[in-house]
């Protein structure tokens, strides 16, 4: 994959805003025809690298390539963007957002999907969020780009459609479009061919989730005091979570785990299991957080 | 109690706008108020004419501010002189009789000073006021109006519709489309730019249809003006979209910009009633120089060569203003990268 040229490449891209790196010499390409997850935190860096890879901001250093030049008018003409705001014009009616883009890409109207074509003439702030976001894609496809970039596409919407809206991403993948997508949902971030995490500002990791988790373990806790165990590994200053009544802690050994819990007279079994990638991130952004 | 006034205080504190404008406009009405309020002109410039001229320029005194006496001058010269504002008054001396002052009735506060020291001259001085004849007010409120209106408008409309793309995250979305950043400011600003000159022509004409305000010169002039006087208010609309962050904070900026424009242009105390210092403020405003313009074109029939001064200045400042602006906008919505970038990818130089 790497022999092929990218459709975009962020080369040591910093960008500082004042005495504050918002991002920190991060590299990244993305190649036709595959999915790229940039994950992170709020706050990690990751809209601001988007902003700069779009040529809405200029990296303090480093710089952008898009389709092997710098970030242009040509350049935006191929690829397509959903915004985290989505970028509708609210005033507007569907027909109209759509009709505005397409005019401004010089593209063909597309055919509206049901949904949509059912509310064509409403005006888009009244009309649901999943159906704004659905608008928003269909607007971002509309002149067929060769890269799609999307920040955060699913936040707020329920289940059922995120899953309609990834199979959208999925189909234009096949079709060669290189698909750069920002997400804090980890099961989003399990769709994607290839991952890069952030976390304040750096790329600390990337590559396939698997890569990525390593033989990063977890421990998980089975116990009916699962609070009390909670509570003390808790106040131990361990990073535990709890998924139902399972404690859970990442990157623990377990002998340090049965020593607080037996500190606590509570009992337990204490096992160890791989780690998932969202414990993976916990560890690698703990690891980052300046002291 | 306590907790919430330490906090409205705290955010006061941080909300420069909000602070600027509780600094700056209290001193803003004291100077306007203390140096530029002011009805009452004490300084005409006044020219005489007449075989008898010498005697009359003698005996003048204030408001009359002789600035030359010519006694080859006629009559025709006198409106001529008056129509092109050379002079506030012009009195016209013959070899025997009461000389006449021929005044400029355009300029409301300078005519009634001058009217006023005519008829109280016993009868030496014969008031004769021209383009205003009976000194209505609205017939020079009428043409400042014009101004006004589109200043609002202009600056407004502009800065919120601006805002307004921002705040929605649309304006990213423009930025991020094949446009050029002339086209974005262009389409965005010209149904602006349409709206303001519809207005200018729909308050005119009621203007003249309801108050009976004479409209004596060339249309085209006043159109000329109004639209290099539109590109500096749209310009300035533009430039503070580019420094507010909500609809809010445009509209306060915008108002900070309109109200010294609407005391000190001179369209409600007279330019020359006020001190040379508050004087020079209103001359940096280009709505001083579209009164000037709509004034001397509906009342006067002021010819354009008259009014080049006026014209050029809000041609300089519409060039100056809207050129900044778009800089300013096109550093928005298409950044440049730096040279060493450009020169990196010029020469293949990235990893």
């Amino acid at each position: 994959m790497s022999e092929r040229a990218p459709l975009i490449r962020a080369d040591r891209v910093t960008k500082r805003y004042g005495s504050f790196t918002a991002v920190d010499t991060v590299s990244l390409d993305v190649f036709p025809g595959e999915i790229v997850g940039l994950l992170g935190a709020n706050g990690a860096g990751k809209t601001t690298l988007i902003k700069n890879l779009l040529g809405l901001t200029v990296p303090t250093e480093g710089a952008v390539i898009a389709f092997g030049r710098l970030p242009d008018r040509a350049t935006r003409g191929r690829l397509g963007y959903v915004p985290q705001g989505l970028g509708l014009w609210p005033t507007l009616t569907v027909a109209e957002n759509i009709s505005f883009a397409s005019a401004a890409f010089q593209a063909e109207t597309p055919t509206l999907e049901p949904a949509l074509a059912a509310v064509q003439d409403r005006l888009v702030g009244e009309i649901g969020l999943g159906l704004q976001r659905q608008l928003a894609f269909t607007i971002a496809l509309a002149h067929h780009p060769e890269l799609l970039v999307l920040d955060e596409p699913t936040s707020g919407v329920e289940p059922l459609a995120r899953a309609r809206l990834w199979d959208t991403v999925h189909d234009q993948a096949d079709q060669g479009v290189g698909v750069l997508v920002t997400t804090h949902y980890m099961q989003e971030a399990q769709q994607c061919d290839r991952l890069v995490l952030m976390s304040h500002g750096k790329a600390v990791a990337a590559g396939s989730e698997r890569d990525i988790i390593g033989n990063t373990t977890a421990c998980e806790v089975d116990t009916p005091h699962w609070a009390a165990a909670f509570a003390a590994l808790d106040e131990a200053g361990l990073p535990v979570t709890l998924n139902g009544r399972r404690v859970r802690l990442a990157d623990t050994p377990s002998d340090t785990i049965t020593r607080v819990l037996h500190g606590a007279h509570i009992t337990a079994d204490v096992r160890e299991v791989p780690a998932t990638l969202e414990e993976k991130m916990t560890v690698i952004d703990r690891a980052a957080t300046p002291a | 109690m306590w907790a919430m006034i330490l906090k409205e205080f705290l955010e006061l504190r941080r909300d420069r706008r909000t602070m600027a404008m509780i600094i700056a406009l209290p001193l803003l009405l004291l100077v306007v108020f203390g140096y530029a309020a002011n009805f009452t002109v004490d300084d005409v410039p006044t020219r005489v004419y007449g075989p008898n001229a010498q005697a009359v320029a003698g005996k003048l005194h204030t408001p009359f501010d002789v600035k030359k006496v010519d006694p080859a001058g006629t009559e025709e010269q006198a409106r001529d002189v008056l129509r092109s504002q050379d002079a506030g008054a012009v009195v016209v001396a013959p070899s025997s009789g009461p000389a006449t002052v021929f005044i400029d009735g355009s300029n409301l506060f300078s005519a009634q000073s001058v009217t006023a020291a005519s008829k109280a001259s016993g009868g030496v001085l014969q008031p004769e006021v021209l383009f205003n004849p009976e000194l209505k007010t609205s017939w020079t409120m009428v043409p400042a109006l014009v101004g006004m209106i589109m200043a609002f408008i202009g600056t407004i409309i502009t800065a919120i519709g601006l805002v307004r793309e921002r705040q929605a995250g649309t304006l990213e979305q423009l930025a991020v489309m094949p446009f050029k950043a002339t086209d974005v400011i262009v389409g965005k600003i010209a149904p602006y730019f349409v709206l303001a000159a519809f207005d200018m022509v729909l308050v005119t004409v009621l203007g003249c249809l309801l108050f009976g305000v004479p409209f004596a010169g060339s249309f085209l002039v006043l159109a000329l003006g109004a639209a290099l006087f539109l590109f500096c208010v749209l310009g300035i609309g533009v430039l503070i979209s580019s420094v507010s962050q909500n609809q809010g904070q445009a509209m306060q900026m915008a108002l900070l910009t309109l109200m010294p424009q609407m005391l000190l242009s001179g369209m409600i105390f007279p330019l020359s009633a006020m001190a040379a210092g508050v004087r020079w403020i209103g001359y940096l405003f280009p709505l001083t120089y579209f009164n000037m313009v709509s004034n001397g074109v509906m009342l006067r029939d002021a010819p354009i060569s008259s009014l080049a001064l006026p014209l050029g200045l809000l041609a300089g400042m519409a060039v100056l203003v809207f050129s900044f602006a778009v800089l300013r906008f096109r550093r928005d919505l298409a950044p440049t990268a730096p040279k060493a970038a450009r020169d990196a990818v010029a020469a293949g130089g990235t990893r």
